[in-house]
């Protein structure tokens, strides 16, 4: 089994919006019937210089809305640890969401959770997850928790909100 | 060695697991009185309004099947004792002995008597089986009226229910406003508001004296004297820890008192979820915090330490979300400590935030339909509370604004808490 996550390198991302395509695309994502993609793209410009963000799953190793699921809809892939879901039983009480800390987890028309799955189908058969794919800059990439780090822990997200991540209980 | 688990509710089944995680090969007992896979409380009331089927009602699957997975003989009867110093647990069957130990055992729903009122008339929400007698009851049809005591979360839902069924609801509870324990009372009144639109009858400062029969309708008598039609009584005024099964061998005050290894005051003996005492991270003290994801968390701690491991649970703060009829409330930390509000948003335009600020931390929040920031206030009170300054980093800020939080109150927030 792989441990995989996908991350951003901060300093890469110049926010041009492909990744939310296509993601849109993969995933079939209509947006008159109210729906959204799963990764959000920011463009700040902040007293102290811009952002450039997209932002979706992170894929927690110890994941909180795991963990906070009443009915155990969140789970682990057993063949990529990237952070699924089976929403048959969701009822719609957000507290996935409550428990997130990068404020992900959203609910379509049918009030049921959606979020970024990591493309795990794509991934299981070898393929990239569709914004990884398309990312221009490489600033999104699929990683190995297990391999050495491909982005600098001062510009991978993963490694800048950990801390923060620990907090959340 | 030999683990015994006492309860088999979440806590129980995270430390099931965390123990087989640890000790493949130990012998692992659990006790339960149920006969059933763990199951969420707070799912029965979705059951009866028909959102889940029952065996949604079990998250992680058929006992049988856990059995297998985990590999653990289960012993379907009730603990009378655990005797500490003989490391024995006592049921009507037996003694047998344990090496450690682990208390899960729940709450259990509060209920104090009411004169006149029927057995058959009075209803709990807590386990499989009070949400299968209420779908069974109003499934009969004959339910038109009801009264529902206790303006806590659970009794929200049940309101929601019986409302879907068309029964018509008195709400009453002798506080003063709605989720008393975690709304402020401004909150509280903008939530009243909705609730009382949708038809349901609201009483506050009262609660039910007595039943009688009045010209042939049962009907409730409140505190205040007045009289309401109530074919049935919904009871959810809270929930006691269950604690019988060690009381005068470990350390108990409203529930069992643990460290944050899940260790009570006897070695060899641990407890998790609702019926122990965790810290509150904003106090200092040790509290129930009875929540799913803390009974997670503390059982798979628990599980951990008795197989060896070693693992830690630093506590919780006081949350809660609770969605219903379309709309969510969210409560974070301790709603009785008075300090400098700032609040945003309005109560008719799908967001609407109200922070509690003292001495740099944010003591309390009340949010109001965005659900998609929760988690980012929760983790901005939990950093402050652990002591951090660092204000909201860009990607969290970023979702704020997304979800519509003003940046001037961002700036403001930050403002007060950072100087």
């Amino acid at each position: 089994m792989s441990r995989l996550a996908i991350d951003l390198d901060m300093s890469k991302c110049v926010s041009c919006g492909a990744c939310a395509i296509a993601c849109m695309d993969q995933n079939d994502i209509e947006l008159d019937a109210g729906k959204g993609p799963f990764r959000c793209v920011f463009d700040m410009e902040e007293r102290e210089g811009f952002s450039h963000l997209s932002l979706a799953c992170m894929h927690c190793v110890d994941a909180p809305c795991i963990v906070g699921c009443p009915s155990a809809c969140i789970h682990k892939d057993p063949e990529t640890n990237l952070t699924v879901f089976d929403t048959t039983n969701c009822i719609g009480c957000h507290s996935c969401a409550m428990a997130c800390p990068y404020g992900v987890p959203s609910f379509g028309p049918d009030g049921k959770m959606v979020k970024c799955d990591g493309c795990y189908v794509r991934v299981h058969h070898g393929l990239l997850p569709a914004c990884v794919k398309v990312c221009p800059t490489k600033a999104l990439r699929l990683i190995d928790l297990d391999a050495p780090a491909e982005i600098p822990p001062e510009h991978s997200l993963r490694q800048r909100s950990l801390a923060l991540l620990e907090r959340q209980v | 060695m030999r683990y015994a688990i006492v309860g088999f509710g979440t806590a129980g089944y995270h430390a099931a697991k965390a123990i087989r995680a640890g000790d493949p090969a130990g012998e692992l007992h659990v006790y339960g009185d149920t006969g059933l896979a763990p199951y969420n409380p707070m799912l029965t009331t979705y059951y009866v309004y028909g959102k889940l089927d029952r065996k949604g009602l079990f998250p992680f699957g058929e006992l049988a099947q856990l059995q297998e997975q985990l590999g653990f003989t289960y012993h379907h009867e009730r603990v009378i004792k655990v005797h500490a110093q003989e490391r024995t647990v006592e049921t009507a069957s037996g003694t047998e002995p344990y090496d450690r130990i682990l208390v899960a055992t729940g709450a259990t729903a509060f209920a104090p008597p009411v004169k006149g009122l029927e057995p058959e008339d009075s209803f709990l929400m807590r386990t499989v089986e009070d949400a299968q007698r209420l779908k069974d009851r109003l499934d009969r049809g004959d339910v038109k009226t009801a009264v529902v005591v206790g303006a806590s979360m659970a009794g929200i839902k049940v309101v929601e229910v019986l409302a879907k069924y068309g029964v018509q609801v008195v709400l009453a509870d002798l506080a003063k406003t709605i989720f008393p324990l975690a709304a402020y009372p401004e909150v509280a009144a903008m939530i009243e508001g909705r609730v009382a639109k949708r038809g349901i009858d609201l009483r506050f400062g009262v609660t039910i004296d007595h039943m009688e029969t009045v010209d042939g309708q049962k009907t409730a008598f409140l505190t205040d004297g007045t009289a309401v039609p109530a074919d049935l009584v919904s009871l959810c005024i809270g929930t006691r820890a269950a604690t019988a099964v060690v009381q005068g061998e470990v350390e108990i005050n409203r529930g069992i008192v643990v460290n944050d290894r899940m260790e009570t005051s006897v070695p060899g003996i641990y407890a998790a979820g609702d019926c122990c005492e965790g810290n509150n991270l904003e106090s200092g003290q040790h509290q129930i915090i009875g929540l799913w994801a803390n009974a997670n968390r503390q059982g798979r701690t628990a599980g951990a330490n008795m197989a060896g491991c070693e693992a830690a649970f630093e506590g919780n703060i006081l949350h809660n979300i609770t969605h219903f009829m379309d709309m969510d409330f969210i409560g974070f930390g301790d709603n009785r400590i008075q300090g400098e509000v700032l609040e945003t948003g309005s109560p008719d335009h799908g967001l609407y935030i109200r922070v509690v600020l003292q001495e740099g931390k944010i003591v309390g929040a009340n949010i109001l339909d965005d659900y998609r920031i929760s988690g980012i206030v929760k983790n901005y009170m939990l950093r402050l509370f652990a002591g951090e300054q660092g204000k909201l980093p860009d990607y969290q800020k970023a979702m704020l604004l997304r979800s519509g939080v003003p940046e001037k109150f961002i700036d403001k927030l930050e403002g007060k808490l950072h100087g």
